[in-house]
C-alpha cells in the first residue's frame, strides 16, 4: 500500500511535466502575442516589455526559463496586471473552491438521499420522483439551469438576489466566512444549486443503482433473518457497501466542480479562477494560462490518486 | 379434428418463424421502447426542420441576420413564431440556424471522436505491450487536463489562422465554416480518450473470449478475427457511447458559446443564443428560454434514445 502510494506519486511527476510542456507549446501557438492590441506599441516599448517578461528569447529558451522558475515554485507574472501569478491564484482560487465546495456538498447530500430513498422504495412514488429528477437533471447543464433559476426565483419570486453573488474567499485560518455566508444566503443559494444540480442527478442515479444491487445480495437477507431491524440493515450493511461506486465518481466530480465552475462564475459574476483563465486565454496572458492549467492539473491528478487509494481502503477486495 | 402428433412436427413450425439477426432483434426491442421511439422521432423532426430551414426560405421565413428595427423585442405572434430579439431579428429562424449549427458540431465532433477512439483503442489492445503502455499513458495524461479549459485553449490555437479548410476564412467545405471545424477539432482532441478506453477494454476482454479462441483454432487470420468477430461485438458499446456522446459535444459547444467563444455574430449557435439572451433576461426573458428549451429537449431525447439503444443492443439487460 505504502509502496503503491509512493509509486503513484512519483508517476505524477512525468505526467505533470507532460502537462506543462503541452500547455506551454499550445499556448504559444495561439495566434497573436500578449502585447498585440488595437493601438500598436512602438518598437522600443515592445522590446522593453518583452525583455521585462523574458519573452525576447527563442521559444526553447523561454521554455527552459519557465521550467527553471517552476522548479523553484515561481509561476511567473501576469502580463495584464503585472501581478505574480501565484498571488492571482491565491486570490481567485479560494472563491472557486468556496463555490465548488458548496455545490459538492449540495450534490452529494441531495444525490445520496434521493438515491437511497428511491432504492428503498423501488417503483414507489419517491423512486419515480428520483428517476425523473435524475433524468431531467442530466439534461440541464449549469448554463441552462442558471437562466431558469434566475428568471424564476430571482426575478419572478424575488427570493434570491443575483446582482451581487457574494462568494468571499474561503479559508481554514479565518472562519469569518461562515458567518458571512449564513447572513448572505440570498446570494449564495442559486449559484450552488445551478452548479450542483447536474452532479446531484448523476450521484442520485449511481447511488440508486448500486443500492438496488446491494439490497438484492445474500448478506442483506442474512442480516434480516438474524432479526436486525430495518434501520440497522440499511445503515450498517447496505449503505456502506453501496457507497463504494459513489466514492469513485465523487472524486472526479469534486475536481470537476472546483475546476469547471467558470460557466457559473460568469453567469453570476463571481470572481473565481475559471473566469480569470478565460480572460487570460483571450488576452494571451501566458503566465496565468500556464499557472491555472498546471494548478488544475495537479488538483485533478491528486484527486484521482486519492480516489484510487480510498477505493482500496474501503473495499478490502482490492489489493494494491 | 384431431391430429396425431408426428415426429419432427416442430420443424414445420420453425419454418414459419422468421429468422432474425442481431440487428433486426435489436431494432425490434428498440421499437418496443416507447420513450426511445418518441425521442428518436422528435430528434428526427428537429433535424429535418433545421435542415429545411437552412434550405427552404419558406420554412425559416426570415433570415437569421435580417434586422427589422420596427419589430424589436416582440412577443410571439403569427408573424414571428418565437418573437424577435433586441435587434429585430426573428427568433424562429435564429433558433433553427443555431440548432443546425449545434447539431452539426455534435455529429461531426462525435464522428471524429469515435474514429480516433476506435483506432487508438484497437491499436492499444492489439498492438502489443509497448504500444498499449504508450496509449494508456496518453489517455491517463488527457484525464489530468481540465476538459473545458483545454477545449478553450485548443479552440484559440486552431481559430484565426489561414490554414486550409479550417481557420477563419470563408467556408471551403460548403455548410461547414472554418470556425465550426475548429470547434469540432478542439472538442474531439480532448474527448476521444473516453471512447479509446472503452474500446480498448472491450477488445481486451474479447481477446480472451472462447469464440475468438475458437476462431483462432480453426485458423482464421488476425485481420479476419478483428473484422468479423471483435469489431461487431464492440459496435453496440460504441453506438451507445455515440448516442450519449453527441449531447456531450453539443453541451461543450454551448459552454463555449456561453462564454462568448463560439461563432461570431450574426451567426448563432445554441450556446451563443443562451449567452445573448441571458444578458437580456431582465427585459425579454423569451430570448433565453427558447434556446434553453431546445438544448434541454435535445439532451433529453439523446439520453432516452441512448438508454433505449443500450437496452436493445445488450441482450444481457433484456428483461
Amino acid at each position: 500500500m505504502v509502496g503503491y502510494t509512493i509509486r503513484r506519486f512519483l508517476a505524477l511527476i512525468p505526467l505533470l511535466f507532460a502537462v506543462v510542456t503541452i500547455t506551454f507549446f499550445l499556448m504559444h501557438a495561439v495566434q497573436g502575442g500578449p502585447f498585440d492590441s488595437d493601438r500598436p506599441l512602438t518598437e522600443n516599448t515592445r522590446a522593453r516589455l518583452e525583455e521585462k517578461y523574458n519573452l525576447d528569447g527563442s521559444l526553447g529558451e523561454q521554455y527552459v526559463y519557465y521550467l527553471r522558475n517552476l522548479g523553484r515554485g515561481d509561476l511567473g507574472i501576469s502580463f495584464s496586471n503585472d501581478r505574480p501569478v501565484r498571488d492571482i491564484i491565491a486570490d481567485r482560487f479560494p472563491v472557486s473552491l468556496h463555490l465548488g465546495l458548496y455545490a459538492f456538498v449540495f450534490a452529494l447530500s441531495m444525490g445520496l438521499v434521493l438515491g437511497v430513498v428511491a432504492a428503498l422504495h423501488q417503483n414507489g412514488r419517491w423512486d419515480y420522483a428520483t428517476v425523473f429528477i435524475s433524468t431531467v437533471g442530466a439534461a440541464l447543464p449549469p448554463f441552462i439551469l442558471a437562466p431558469f433559476l434566475v428568471w424564476g426565483f430571482a426575478l419572478k419570486l424575488d427570493w434570491f438576489n443575483v446582482l451581487s453573488s457574494d462568494y468571499g474567499p474561503i479559508s481554514v485560518l479565518d472562519w469569518s466566512w461562515v458567518w458571512h455566508d449564513l447572513t448572505h444566503m440570498r446570494q449564495i443559494v442559486l449559484p450552488t444549486v445551478a452548479l450542483g444540480f447536474l452532479p446531484a442527478a448523476f450521484i442520485a442515479r449511481v447511488t440508486r443503482a448500486s443500492m438496488l444491487d446491494v439490497l438484492r445480495q445474500d448478506y442483506i437477507r442474512t442480516a434480516r433473518s438474524k432479526g436486525l431491524d430495518h434501520f440497522r440493515v440499511v445503515m450498517r450493511h447496505a449503505i456502506r457497501n453501496a457507497l463504494i461506486p459513489v466514492l469513485t465518481i465523487a472524486g472526479p466530480i469534486f475536481a470537476g466542480l472546483i475546476t469547471g465552475s467558470f460557466i457559473i462564475e460568469r453567469a453570476f459574476s463571481i470572481p473565481g479562477l475559471g473566469r480569470s483563465f478565460i480572460e487570460s486565454v483571450v488576452n494571451r496572458d501566458y503566465g496565468v494560462i500556464m499557472g491555472t492549467t498546471v494548478f488544475f492539473a495537479v488538483i485533478i491528478s491528486v484527486m484521482n490518486l486519492v480516489v484510487d487509494l480510498a477505493y482500496a481502503i474501503v473495499d478490502p477486495r482490492i489489493r494494491l | 379434428m384431431s391430429t396425431i402428433a408426428q415426429p419432427f412436427d416442430f420443424t414445420q413450425q420453425q419454418v414459419f418463424t422468421k429468422q432474425r439477426g442481431l440487428w433486426s432483434q435489436a431494432f425490434m426491442r428498440l421499437r418496443q421502447n416507447r420513450l426511445a421511439v418518441i425521442s428518436g422521432a422528435i430528434l428526427g423532426f428537429i433535424l429535418l426542420l433545421s435542415i429545411l430551414a437552412e434550405a427552404v426560405p419558406a420554412v425559416r421565413r426570415y433570415d437569421y441576420d435580417e434586422n427589422d428595427y420596427s419589430v424589436i423585442d416582440q412577443k410571439p405572434s403569427m408573424d414571428h413564431f418565437m418573437g424577435t430579439d433586441n435587434l429585430g431579428r426573428d427568433m424562429w429562424s435564429r433558433l433553427l440556424q443555431g440548432t443546425l449549427f449545434s447539431l452539426k458540431i455534435g455529429f461531426l465532433a462525435e464522428a471524429v471522436v469515435v474514429t480516433l477512439g476506435i483506432s487508438f483503442g484497437m491499436l492499444a489492445a492489439l498492438g502489443g505491450k509497448k504500444t498499449d503502455q504508450v496509449v494508456v499513458w496518453i489517455t491517463d495524461m488527457a484525464y489530468a487536463f481540465p476538459d473545458l479549459l483545454m477545449i478553450i485553449l485548443f479552440r484559440q490555437v486552431l481559430f484565426g489562422r489561414d490554414w486550409p479548410i479550417i481557420g477563419a476564412g470563408d467556408p471551403q467545405v460548403p455548410g461547414f465554416s472554418g470556425v465550426l471545424l475548429a470547434t469540432v477539432l478542439a472538442i474531439s482532441f480532448v474527448s476521444w480518450v473516453t471512447v479509446c478506453r472503452l474500446v480498448r477494454g472491450q477488445i481486451l476482454s474479447l481477446k480472451e473470449s472462447d469464440y475468438v479462441m475458437a476462431a483462432r483454432c480453426v485458423g482464421a487470420s488476425q485481420w479476419r478475427i478483428v473484422r468479423s468477430h471483435m469489431l461487431p461485438n464492440t459496435l453496440s458499446t460504441v453506438i451507445v457511447a455515440v448516442t450519449f456522446g453527441i449531447p456531450t459535444r453539443i453541451f461543450a459547444e454551448a459552454a463555449l458559446g456561453f462564454i462568448g467563444l463560439s461563432v461570431p455574430a450574426p451567426f448563432a449557435s445554441l450556446g451563443t443564443l443562451v449567452n445573448d439572451g441571458y444578458a437580456k433576461i431582465y427585459t425579454n426573458n423569451l430570448l433565453v428560454i427558447w434556446p434553453c428549451i431546445m438544448i434541454a429537449v435535445l439532451m433529453l431525447c439523446f439520453t432516452f434514445l441512448g438508454d433505449g439503444l443500450r437496452d436493445a443492443l445488450d441482450p444481457r439487460t433484456r428483461k
